[in-house]
């Protein structure tokens, strides 16, 4: 998934970088709203957005997004716990809610599930083909069979899976895999479609030449 | 501790005023009333007297020699008599009331009192002839018992009606003050509305004093709440900071190191518990959300490293479910941390929790001094935070903590309704 962290504290926002990283995520980290401009308009999975900025209210921010008609999943961490706050974090515009202290596997846990719901489904299992792909599990089966998956070879699995039977352009792929912050070699999105296709089916992932990959529902 | 209604209490007063001034009148006015009946009574005596020794005088129809007994008419026969009583004492003639024998041996002018009668005696004729006229005491009784009995009657009709009137009265004049009451219990200092005009001058004081007392109080919840906001800020996100770099970190480092990087993890969560508990404790108060706990659900959202905890089937309560989370936490890592392995939760009465761990106990004196310091509210040094907490949260729900003695464990009765 390729999620924008909107997070002021740095020793938060580079744990929660680094964590969702690990589980294969491409993480942009905004520490302020003005930081967030640069991102505009870019294809993310999911905002993980705090209330309290230095620059101003994450809330109206994420506000301003659902007036635009963005309507990317979000996620609000906040310290503040009171109903009326809860309430009114939902009430304007994110799809859950989180409150400080948490643990970073939960926040993990809750992007899946908010993911699954985007999709239209409630089962974590998603079937294509031979192919069973759980997103909350983060696990991949052919023919039944568990198949061992590397981190970008599962983010590109997700991307594409996630906007199943829609073309997903080549640049986006990458920015969605990748983010901003890690320079990729030029082949470097073949080598993990190739590897996928391998290790899956050769039918999952098609190419559309010229535009980019999509896998057929 | 018992408390004196001003209702009773003026009621009460009212009532012994009623009473011995009802007495005290009613005892004046049957004096002066005994003194005037029998005033009235005599000169009606010495009327009768004057006219029949003026009827004698002039028919001058007694004569010496025949002596006569003549009947009187009427209803007072019995209580009224007369007799003629020679100077030798011999009596001439009588009324058939009057005693046989003369009321008096020797002439006696003037009232007198003979043997239940009340007599007037005077001279009739120049030889001595005395005509007594009498009236029975009993009659005189009869008569001043009426006036007393009236008079009882009277003033015990208007004490009591002043009693009953009064006693409405106070109620009606206390009705601002219940009101007053009425409102104060839902008065909400965090938006503060002044407390205007007071119905009854004398309430207004305590209007007065209730707008400067809100505005101090609202002035200290908005501090507080400023205060909670920035702390439960500043201490909750470094918390989750910490936990988020030890996660990467435990990914990260090598497999041996991960155990310990994950007990450094199970001591911050605790910090985060304690820091949760301690910000619903630095907020309770303010206001209590009494909602059905199912005690099993809220028990299964939280974290319990290394114990076993068995709660009723189905057991619920009504409290505020974040507090009452905070109590509980508090007091199962109590448990955990003296190693209980298990706690068990039942409700021995509605609305009241038992918690009942398998750990060491206490010894029955540190008992008795640990409720000694929770119901004085003295936790400095004496109580830990988990007990502290767990008390403020039950007097938050208007209960409190008990701990019971149940020769093993440690047990504590949270009870979060009023005893």
């Amino acid at each position: 998934m390729r999620l924008l962290l909107l997070e002021d504290d740095d020793l938060l926002g580079e744990g929660l970088r680094d964590f969702l990283r690990c589980d294969g995520h491409a993480v942009d980290w905004c520490r302020s709203l003005r930081d967030t401009v640069a991102c505009r308009g870019e294809p993310y999975d999911g905002l993980l957005v705090d209330w309290q900025l230095p620059d101003g209210s994450g809330l109206d921010w994420l506000q301003e997004q659902r007036r635009r008609d963005d309507k990317t999943p979000a996620l609000l961490l906040t310290a503040r716990d009171r109903l009326a706050d809860r309430i009114l974090g939902l009430d304007s515009g994110a799809d859950d809610y989180l409150v400080k202290p948490f643990a970073p596997e939960e926040l993990a846990a809750r992007l899946r599930a908010i993911n699954r719901r985007r999709g239209g489904s409630a089962q974590p299992g998603l079937r294509f083909g031979h192919v069973e792909v759980d997103l909350s599990a983060r696990s991949v089966r052919t023919q039944g069979m568990p198949v061992d998956l590397t981190a970008r070879e599962w983010a590109v699995l997700e991307a594409l899976v996630l906007r199943a039977g829609r073309i997903v352009p080549k640049p986006d792929l990458e920015k969605l895999v990748l983010g901003f912050d890690s320079a990729l070699a030029s082949n470097a999105l073949e080598v993990h479609v190739s590897s996928l296709r391998r290790k899956l089916d050769r039918g999952l992932i098609e190419t559309v030449r010229g535009l980019g990959y999509r896998v057929p529902r | 501790m018992k408390t004196t209604s001003i209702r009773r209490s003026l009621a009460h007063a009212l009532l012994v005023w009623s009473l011995v001034s009802g007495a005290a009148v009613t005892t004046a006015v049957w004096l002066q009333a005994n003194r005037e009946v029998e005033e009235l009574l005599d000169e009606t005596l010495q009327n009768a007297s004057q006219v029949m020794s003026t009827l004698l005088s002039q028919s001058d129809r007694v004569s010496p020699a025949s002596p006569a007994v003549v009947s009187a008419k009427g209803e007072r026969q019995n209580h009224f008599a007369w007799q003629l009583v020679m100077p030798d004492g011999q009596v001439r003639a009588g009324s058939a009331a009057a005693p046989k024998q003369a009321l008096h041996a020797t002439p006696s002018a003037g009232f007198s009192d003979v043997q239940g009668w009340r007599v007037f005696g005077r001279s009739v004729n120049s030889e001595g002839l005395m005509l007594y006229v009498a009236q029975t005491r009993d009659e005189r009784h009869e008569a001043q018992a009426e006036v007393a009995l009236s008079a009882v009657l009277a003033a015990l009709g208007v004490g009591l009606l002043a009693y009953f009137w009064l006693r409405a009265r106070i109620g009606h004049e206390l009705v601002p003050l219940q009101r007053l009451s009425a409102r104060l219990a839902v008065l909400e200092f965090d938006t503060p509305h002044p407390m205007g005009t007071a119905e009854r001058s004398e309430l207004q004081p305590v209007h007065d004093a209730l707008d400067v007392l809100a505005a101090r109080l609202s002035r200290r919840i908005a501090n507080e709440r400023a205060f909670s906001a920035h702390a439960a800020h500043s201490l909750r996100t470094p918390l989750a900071a910490i936990d988020a770099q030890l996660a990467v970190a435990a990914r990260e480092a090598p497999v041996d190191l991960r155990p310990r990087l994950q007990r450094v993890r199970d001591a911050a969560g605790r910090l985060q518990r304690v820091v949760a508990a301690l910000l619903a404790l630095f907020r309770s108060g303010v206001d209590v959300q009494r909602q059905p706990v199912d005690l099993g659900s809220l028990l299964a959202r939280m974290p319990l490293e290394g114990l076993r905890v068995q709660v009723t089937q189905g057991l619920s309560v009504s409290a505020d479910p974040d507090l009452l989370a905070a109590a509980l936490l508090n007091l199962l890592d109590n448990s955990a941390r003296l190693h209980a392995g298990q706690v068990q939760i039942d409700s021995p009465s509605p609305n009241v929790l038992r918690i009942r761990d398998h750990g060491p106990g206490i010894a029955p004196q540190r008992r008795a001094q640990l409720q000694d310091a929770i119901d004085r509210q003295q936790h400095d040094g004496h109580t830990g935070l988990g007990l502290m907490l767990a008390d403020h949260v039950a007097r938050a729900h208007g209960g409190r903590l008990v701990l019971v003695d149940e020769g093993r464990g440690f047990v504590v009765e949270l009870r979060l309704t009023h005893a």
